[in-house]
This record gives C-alpha cells, sequence and structure tokens, in this order.
C-alpha cells in the first residue's frame, strides 16, 4: 500500500516545513514527514497539549505562524511518523514510514531532506548520571512541556545555546545554579561583526547576559564542567578552568545542583543522507560530517535535495532560506524546468549563513576538551564502554570506526552510535596522530529508529511467502 | 631494500587470513592486502550460523572440520554450541526437510528428525504451528563481528604484516609480482586472491574471467530481550535463520537479497525483503512480536555457477592462487583457508581442493 | 530585584493533573505532558539500568534518540520522552527487579 507524491520532505523544521510550502505552491503534490507531534522543528518545536495558554516567545510565534501556512496549505503532513528507510527506485524515491505502529510507504519523483541536527555532548565523567541532559533536549523540554530540568540546575556548553537555556530556565520559574563556557568573552567579541547582522538576535542574547548578571547567576567563563556528582541522581558538579585548547588545567570548583544541561555544539543528522547515497566529508566550521549541498539544495544524486542543518549547521534563519530555495529547486525538477535564479534571497541565506555559521564556529568543541574524559569514563552509553575500552581496541589494531563498532559493539546499541561515533573518531584520530577528517563515521544502516518488529511484520500471511528454488544440496 | 613476500593475500576476510596463517606457519612470509578493514567484508558481516543442516551434501566433511576450528576459537569469537532445529510448518515443507536432512545426515552430519514435542520441550517460545522438525546437536554459532578483531590479532600474534584501507590497482608479473596499491607498491613471489565478492575484479587484474556472481544477503538484529530461544533455529525453506546471542539480541537471517554491486560499496537493504524475513521471524516465534529491529545489513557472499568453492591455482598460473566461493564459508572458512596454505606450502591437502580451472556446467565431484 | 527576563511560571496553564502508575507507585502529572516530564517532576529520574553495567539511566538528549529514557508499556518499548500522560497509563521501568510484562 503506497501512497504517489512529487515530492517527499523529511524533516519539519524550518527548512523542510518551508521547503515543503514552496513546492506546494508551485503546485507538487508534497508530502511532509516528521516525527513530532506537529511541524515545527528543533526550533520551534509545539507545545504538547499539556499547555492550554502561556506566554508567547518569539520561537513559539514563528513555530505557530509557520503551522498556521502548513495548514492552509496543501502539504500533506505525516506528523508522528518516522521514517526508518529509504531507496532509490525506478520511479524516485520510495520512503518507508512508521506511523502508528504500521509501515506506510511513499514514493516521489523528488526526496527533501531535512533531517536537522542532532547535539554533540562530550563525555565527561559522570554524564551518564539520570539528570544530566543535552543542551537542547532542555529546549525541548522547555518547548513542549514548558517543564523545568530541575530545581537548581547548572547550564554547561558552548556558543549561544547555553545562554538560551539559561535564561528559559528563569523565565519558567527555575533557578540556574551557574552557566559555565568553554567560550571567553573574547571570542564573543571577535564574533560581534557577524552578530551585528542579526541585531535582534543580539539584543536578546545581550538581555539574556544581563539578565543573568543581575540576578547574580556566576557566569564561568573558559570553563568546563569536569565531572558530575551523584549515583542515581544529580547532587553536584565540579567545574575546571580551561586552557585556550580547552583542556582543563584550573583548581577544581564544586557547585551544588540536581540538575545539569549539557552540550557542545550541533552536528548534521546526516544518516538519512547516507542511507540515500550521500557521501559524507567532513566540515569543522559546519559543525562536522556533512553531505555535499549547494546553496539551491541539489545534491550529486538526481531528485534528491537538501536543507537546513542536516546539510551543515547554519542555523534557523539560514534553514527557513535554504528550504525556500530548496523547494523551488524540487519543484523545478519535478515539471522538468530549469529552476529560475532567485538572487534576492540566495543574497539573504548567504547573509543569514554567515551569521550562523559564526555561531557554529563559537560552537564547535576544542580538541583539548576530549582530556575531561578519564580512563573509565563511559562513551558509549547502550553498551557501557569506556574510554579504555575503545582505546585499547584501537591500540589493538582497530584503525576505524567500523572495526570498533564490529570488535566492541559501539554503535551497535540502540542508539545506532548517535552519541559515542564523534567521540569514537577523535580518539582513532588522536591514536593514529591524524586529523578527524580522516576517520570518517561507519556505514549508516536501516532503520533510522528503532522500529517494532509488529510493525514490519504486518498483516503477514504465512501462504504468500515467495518459496525460493531451494539450495543445491 | 625491496622487500619481495613470499606470497601476498588479497583479501583480509576469513580465507585470507586463515590461508596466511597457515603458510606463517609453514615458514612463509606473507602480507595481507585488505581494501577496507580485516573482516569486515561477509566474514564481517554474515549471520554466524554453524549449522551442518544447511550445508551442501558434498562438503560435509569441510563443513564439520570447520566446526571444530570455530569451538577451538571459542569464546574469542563467540562460539557457542547450542544444538539447533530446522524448522517444517507445512506438509510441503516437511517433505523438503526429510529428503534433504536424510541426505546431509548420510553424509556424515549428526542430524535426527524429532518430535515437535520434544521441540516444544527444549524450545517452549517457537510458534506451535511447526509440523515437523529436524535437530542437529553439532549446531551453534559464533559472532561474525569479532572476525576482524580475532584475525587481526591472530595476525599481529603470528607477526604476519598486513596493510588496511590497501587497494589493489594494477598486479604486474616480472620476477616476481608487482602489486600496485594505493598504500605503495608489494613485490612478491605468489598471489593469493581471497577477496571474496571482489574476487573477478582482482583475477581480471591477471586477464583472468573468473564467472563470479553475488547473492546480498540480509541480515536483521534487534534490542536486547528476555530469553525467547536457546538453539539456532533454521526453517526447511532455507528463508529463516534465528539465534538469541548471549547478550539477548536475536538475530535474524535467511538469505533474503538486497542489492547493489560489490565494485559499489557496501550494498543496500530492501524493505521488501527485510518485512517478509522479519514477519517469517515473528511467525516462527510470536514473542519476537514485542522486540524492536535496530539494524538490518547485507553482505555480498559470491559464487560460480556450480556453487562448489574456487580453491586451487589460477587457470594459467603455478604460482597465483585463487580461494572464495564457498557456499556456508563462514562455517568452512577456517578449514578450507588452512588446506589451501598447505596445497600452497606443497604439502598434500587432508581433503581435496577444488580447482578453479574446470568446467562450471558439470557436477564435478 | 530587576528581572530582564519574566517570569513566566505562573501565566502557563496546565491541563487537568491525573495519576498514572509506574512501576506500582502513583505518580501524578499533567495531562498531555510527556512521561519523561511528569516523572523528573516527581523526583524519578533513575529510569532503568544500563544492560552491560547496571549504570543508572534517565533520559538524556529529549527527543527520541538517545533510547536512554526507554520505559515499557504492555511489555513494550516506548520512549517515555515521546509517551503523553494520559489517566489509565501503567509504565514499567526496565530497572532491574522492575516486573516487566
Ligand atoms: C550476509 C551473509 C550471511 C552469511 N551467513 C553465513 C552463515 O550463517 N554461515 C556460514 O557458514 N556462512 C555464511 N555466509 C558466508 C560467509 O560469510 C562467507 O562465505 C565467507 O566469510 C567468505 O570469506 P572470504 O574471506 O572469502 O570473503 P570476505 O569476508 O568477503 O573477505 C574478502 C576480503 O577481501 C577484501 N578485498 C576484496 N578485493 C580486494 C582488493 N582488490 N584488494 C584488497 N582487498 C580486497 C574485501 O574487502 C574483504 O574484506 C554469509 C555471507 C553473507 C554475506
Ligand atoms: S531521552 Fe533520548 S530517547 Fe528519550
Amino acid at each position: 500500500m503506497s501512497q504517489i507524491f512529487d515530492i517527499v520532505v523529511i524533516g519539519a523544521g524550518p527548512a523542510g516545513a518551508n521547503a515543503a510550502l514552496t513546492a506546494a505552491w508551485a503546485g507538487c503534490r508534497v508530502a511532509m514527514v516528521d516525527e513530532q507531534r506537529k511541524p515545527g522543528g528543533q526550533v520551534w518545536r509545539a507545545k504538547n497539549p499539556v499547555v492550554l495558554e502561556a506566554p508567547t516567545t518569539p520561537e513559539s510565534r514563528s513555530g505557530d505562524a509557520l503551522r498556521q501556512e502548513v495548514a492552509c496549505s496543501t502539504v500533506l503532513t505525516f506528523a508522528q511518523s518516522r521514517v526508518w528507510q529509504i531507496e532509490s527506485a525506478a520511479s524516485g524515491w520510495e520512503i518507508y514510514v512508521l506511523k502508528e505502529g504500521k509501515v506506510v510507504t511513499l514514493v516521489a519523483k523528488a526526496l527533501i531532506l531535512a533531517t536537522g541536527a542532532r547535539e554533540y555532548v562530550q563525555p565527561v565523567p559522570g554524564w551518564t548520571t539520570p539528570g544530566v541532559i543535552g543542551l537542547a533536549g532542555a529546549t525541548a523540554m522547555f518547548k513542549q512541556d514548558l517543564a523545568l530540568p530541575g530545581q537548581r540546575t547548572v547550564v554547561s556548553g558552548t556558543g549561544p545555546l547555553v545562554f538560551f537555556v539559561a535564561s528559559e530556565i528563569r523565565r519558567l520559574g527555575g533557578e540556574v545554579a551557574a552557566v559555565v563556557t568553554p567560550n571567553s568573552k573574547r571570542e564573543w567579541l571577535r564574533a560581534f561583526p557577524a552578530m551585528v547582522r542579526r541585531p535582534d538576535l543580539l539584543v536578546r542574547g545581550a538581555l539574556w547576559v544581563a539578565d543573568l548578571y543581575l540576578a547574580g547567576v556566576p557566569i564561568y567563563w573558559r570553563h568546563a564542567v569536569a565531572e558530575i556528582d551523584g549515583e542515581t541522581d544529580v547532587s553536584g558538579v565540579t567545574i575546571r578552568r580551561l586552557t585556550r585548547d580547552w583542556a582543563p588545567d584550573g583548581e577544581p570548583e564544586f557547585l551544588g545542583a540536581d540538575s545539569l544541561c549539557l552540550g557542545n555544539g550541533l552536528t548534521p543528522a546526516a544518516e538519512a543522507a547516507q542511507l540515500a547515497g550521500l557521501e559524507l566529508r567532513y566540515r569543522a566550521d559546519l559543525g562536522g560530517w556533512c553531505p555535499e549541498v549547494d546553496a539551491s539544495g541539489e545534491t550529486e544524486r538526481e531528485g534528491l535535495f537538501l536543507c537546513g542543518d542536516g546539510a551543515g549547521i547554519r542555523g534557523a534563519a539560514a534553514a527557513e532560506i535554504h528550504g525556500k530555495l530548496t523547494g523551488e529547486t524540487a519543484s523545478a525538477y519535478v515539471r522538468g524546468v530549469a529552476p529560475g535564479e532567485n538572487h534576492l534571497l540566495q543574497q539573504a541565506y548567504q547573509r543569514a549563513a554567515r551569521f550562523g555559521m559564526a555561531m557554529t564556529a563559537l560552537s564547535v568543541p576544542r580538541k583539548g576538551l576530549q582530556t575531561l574524559m578519564c580512563a573509565d569514563t563511559v562513551v558509549c552509553r547502550c553498551e557501557s564502554l569506556t574510554r579504555s575500552d575503545i582505546v585499547a581496541e584501537i591500540n589493538a589494531g582497530a584503525q576505524s570506526t567500523l572495526s570498533v563498532k564490529s570488535g566492541l559493539r559501539a554503535g551497535m546499541g540502540p542508539c545506532g552510535g548517535k552519541f559515542c561515533q564523534g567521540t569514537i573518531s577523535q580518539l582513532i584520530a588522536q591514536a593514529k596522530g591524524g586529523e578527524v577528517s580522516d576517520v570518517p563515521p561507519p556505514t549508516a544502516r536501516p532503520p533510522l529508529r528503532p522500529i517494532p518488529v509488529a510493525a514490519l511484520a504486518g498483516d503477514f500471511e504465512y501462504d504468500d511467502l515467495p518459496i525460493p528454488k531451494p539450495a543445491p544440496l | 631494500m625491496t622487500i619481495v613476500y613470499d606470497i601476498a593475500v588479497v583479501g583480509g576476510g576469513i580465507m585470507g587470513c586463515a590461508a596466511a596463517l597457515e603458510m606463517a606457519a609453514g615458514g612463509m612470509r606473507p602480507i595481507v592486502l585488505e581494501q577496507s578493514d580485516i573482516g569486515q567484508g561477509a566474514s564481517g558481516v554474515n549471520a554466524g550460523t554453524l549449522s551442518l543442516q544447511i550445508k551442501r551434501v558434498k562438503l560435509m566433511p569441510y563443513a564439520l572440520k570447520g566446526h571444530h576450528a570455530w569451538a577451538r576459537m571459542g569464546a574469542a569469537v563467540g562460539f557457542k554450541k547450542t544444538g539447533g532445529f530446522t524448522l517444517a510448518f507445512t506438509e510441503r515443507e516437511a517433505e523438503l526437510l526429510t529428503e534433504r536432512q536424510t541426505l546431509k545426515a548420510k553424509a556424515g552430519a549428526p542430524i535426527e528428525f524429532v518430535s515437535t514435542k520434544r521441540l516444544r520441550n527444549v524450545e517452549p517460545n517457537l510458534a506451535q504451528k511447526v509440523v515437523a522438525a529436524s535437530y542437529c546437536a553439532e549446531d551453534g554459532y559464533a559472532n561474525s563481528s569479532l572476525t576482524g578483531q580475532y584475525f587481526r590479532g591472530r595476525l599481529c600474534d603470528e607477526a604476519i604484516e598486513y596493510q588496511e584501507r590497501c587497494q589493489i590497482l594494477a598486479i604486474d608479473r616480472g620476477a616476481s609480482y608487482q602489486l600496485t596499491t594505493s598504500r605503495g607498491v608489494i613485490y612478491a613471489k605468489r598471489l593469493l586472491l581471497a577477496a571474496g565478492a571482489w574476487i573477478k575484479t582482482a583475477a581480471a587484474l591477471l586477464d583472468v574471467h573468473l564467472p563470479v556472481d553475488a547473492r546480498i544477503n540480509t541480515v536483521s538484529v534487534t534490542e536486547r530481550m528476555p530469553a525467547l530461544i536457546s538453539s539456532v533455529i533454521g526453517h526447511a525453506t532455507g528463508l529463516l535463520t534465528m539465534k538469541q546471542k548471549a547478550n539477548g539480541t536475536v538475530l535474524v537471517g535467511g538469505g533474503w537479497q538486497g542489492r547493489g554491486r560489490p565494485q559499489e560499496g557496501r550494498g543496500q537493504v530492501m524493505a521488501s525483503s527485510v518485512m517478509p524475513n522479519i514477519a517469517l521471524a515473528q511467525f516462527a516465534m510470536p514473542g519476537l512480536s514485542k522486540a524492536r529491529i535496530l539494524r538490518s545489513w547485507t553482505g555480498f557472499e559470491a559464487n560460480v555457477p556450480d556453487f562448489y568453492p574456487l580453491a586451487g591455482a589460477l587457470p594459467g598460473f603455478d604460482d597465483a592462487f585463487v580461494l572464495g566461493c564457498v557456499r556456508g564459508g563462514y562455517t568452512i572458512g577456517p578449514y578450507i583457508g588452512q588446506l589451501m596454505g598447505d596445497f600452497i606450502l606443497g604439502r598434500e591437502p587432508e581433503l581435496p581442493l577444488f580447482d578453479p580451472g574446470r568446467d562450471f556446467d558439470e557436477d564435478m565431484l | 530585584m530587576i528581572r530582564l527576563v519574566p517570569n513566566h511560571a505562573a501565566r502557563v496553564q496546565r491541563a487537568r493533573s491525573v495519576t498514572f502508575t509506574f512501576d506500582d507507585e502513583a505518580i501524578s502529572g499533567f495531562v498531555g505532558e510527556t512521561v519523561a516530564t511528569a516523572l523528573q517532576r516527581g523526583g524519578h529520574r533513575l529510569l532503568r539500568h544500563a544492560p552491560e553495567d547496571g549504570g543508572a539511566r534517565g533520559a538524556f538528549c529529549c527527543m527520541g534518540l538517545c533510547q536512554e529514557c526507554l520505559v515499557q508499556v504492555g511489555g513494550r518499548p516506548v520512549e517515555s520522552c515521546r509517551l503523553l500522560v494520559s489517566a489509565d497509563l501503567t509504565v514499567t521501568s526496565l530497572k532491574r527487579g522492575a516486573q516487566s510484562q
């Protein structure tokens, strides 16, 4: 049972939703798939039904406007639907979706991937303790449930996200014990020229920081959380000053807290692109391993388009415009016409991307951060593999992420390696004396998310089994 | 000074590594050249079933020896002798089962037919719909993802050199073989092509055409589950293999086909194969319906038209050899690799090899 | 004290509160929020023990990727960061010793 479209868009964030809308307005039959309940993506994530009324925020307003547009368009939204497999077919693409416990197949001439980013969290001793959540994860909690991660929270990490999270905790009535960031004030000053292009965001950020100062919340610049205390619940964190390379060198300082939000920048969620047959290359300035895409969203594979943070971390504003450009390119492809050149939009994209990449530059972890790990720090959470397990495997000759994965199961657990491969690449690079750019992630394998056996089995009839010719005796 | 190795082994799978180990033990100096990582081809992605019930009749003596080789490797490769059942759910399948397993038992495999009552006693979580079953106490499994780790370790222990991420670009024959690779030029007196599904490409570098084809087998694995089965499970048609590892994950195979070609990367999973494969697994073991599949993958299994191995001198050469296309090669690999090593060392192999120069349209045995 | 970021806590209206079952304990939560959120508010951050080393684990990515927040409903694994609270819900943890159906 498959449904046929001109274009299927995977991901309903600013990039995907705008691509879908643009293509639909151009007259294409568009389906948009997202695992969330409503369009909006990470940045404009919708509230869960729990929230009946609440003050709006810039994010909620942008998200509501987008949802309104999608609702009024001809885009067919598959919400709470997870894409688990992508295949190229003679007629274009086949996209396998898990929806309400069943597999649905979508067929389309063109496929737009807009799968966004996920967070890189640098492992540190104790980061697996319940009560430690990702910075990006914290924003999800704020946006959908308007809930707090705890009573008294340390917020730690790189780039602007750390200040956004701290300020949201304060807005929702929580207490921020401290903000801890590897960035220095000087790094922020250096990013200033790129930031003045977006005075609205600059003012908002300045307000967050000023509010923290006024409230007496300590901000530890050029510091990182070096250890988390607590067995089954966070009871506090130890922080340390960092060198220029972000290696810890200062005296440990203890901060009491019952929760920690921790994150070190975003990285493109590129598994879908890999499944669709795209090669990845390493771009530190874009957050890590990315597929090759141009500003119009075109990739090296026919009928395959890509936009937003999944193409490299450039931020929401750039993603929105990239989505529009990609929607135009993909719909031109479907109609068999040459895409028009939209110079104004292209320029707007370049401007937005410059701002986004300045933020990415602040967020990308430096090498020294690795040295926060101890020998017994868990790196692969699913299989409880420590740094010393991984280093031993590397020293025994495993020279690729693939070999480490096979030998130890690092990346074979339920998360599929989403939270350990970055660290493992760095450990391999370090051992070889090479660069992370020489250590690509392992081959992506379906399903993109764990999928229930019952869903795959569907309403199987034993008699329908295609019985093959018996194997030679 | 340039080193001239006694033999360059092209391909670091089970076949290449086992042969290299045997040759080194016999006094030769081999080098193993692998295009990706050691043991990441078919040897590292297969379902790991060590079952005599799915071996070819004429390969049974090799398979038995193979089982013993795996048992000796033991825990380092995740070996477990669990016993295995092959199931029939219809009368037609039952006939097929009887006919085929009788022949295999005659060939020396300790296979017996068991009552469904006995089956249920041992495996209470299997579906009630089984009409007939065979059992082999020798059957079990090993963990194929440990192939790379294990053989890399063995090569290191024996001080056998190897190169990973080493593509063979050209082979020239002068006083010795000159292999131009992505990691430099290598000289060797002899050559063993053990390049798995890529064996055809490797032989073509010597202008030899081998009629090699590749099947693209699919395997899937669940997350950890409570104990459901203790034996290796097969299906009369061969469309299902299933085992539960010590960590609780259930591995499902059965030769369902993905797509792709060895020359174009690692092959692709097809949903249209995974879904019926998993459905059949759930049919055979209803408790699986509560599990989630974490990963499906494919691997290339090479074969020639008569589905017997290539193991011997490359046609037209006396110092170049070929080893591959072994059906059930994971099981038989460590043993046939050893035979191949003996042959190259000039010893009489314990069991006969399989001439790669034969006429593939005739049944040669 | 001057606040540049206002406190909005009092202005958030939530759906009614209900109780659901978590390992035989009654937990209160608001209808339509995630089970992970309700559990954390109720002091239940420990949701699982890691299968290999028994380490304590709880929600981490909060977006359905890491699988650390896994619980069971009707014997099937579910991400509690994506599951919504409702009155008749019975959730079992993957903690050591918890009763899985
Ligand atoms: C999915 C699957 C399931 C299977 N299940 C079972 C099972 O349950 N039981 C069983 O007994 N058998 C099974 N088999 C078969 C078994 O795995 C293979 O027969 C066996 O591993 C083959 O070993 P090999 O060394 O010849 O090939 P491979 O393991 O493929 O090794 C060949 C190596 O050569 C390298 N190479 C190729 N070309 C070059 C070059 N030009 N230069 C350098 N290196 C090169 C490759 O990268 C590869 O690593 C299965 C096979 C597959 C694919
Ligand atoms: S917290 Fe990561 S999947 Fe729920």
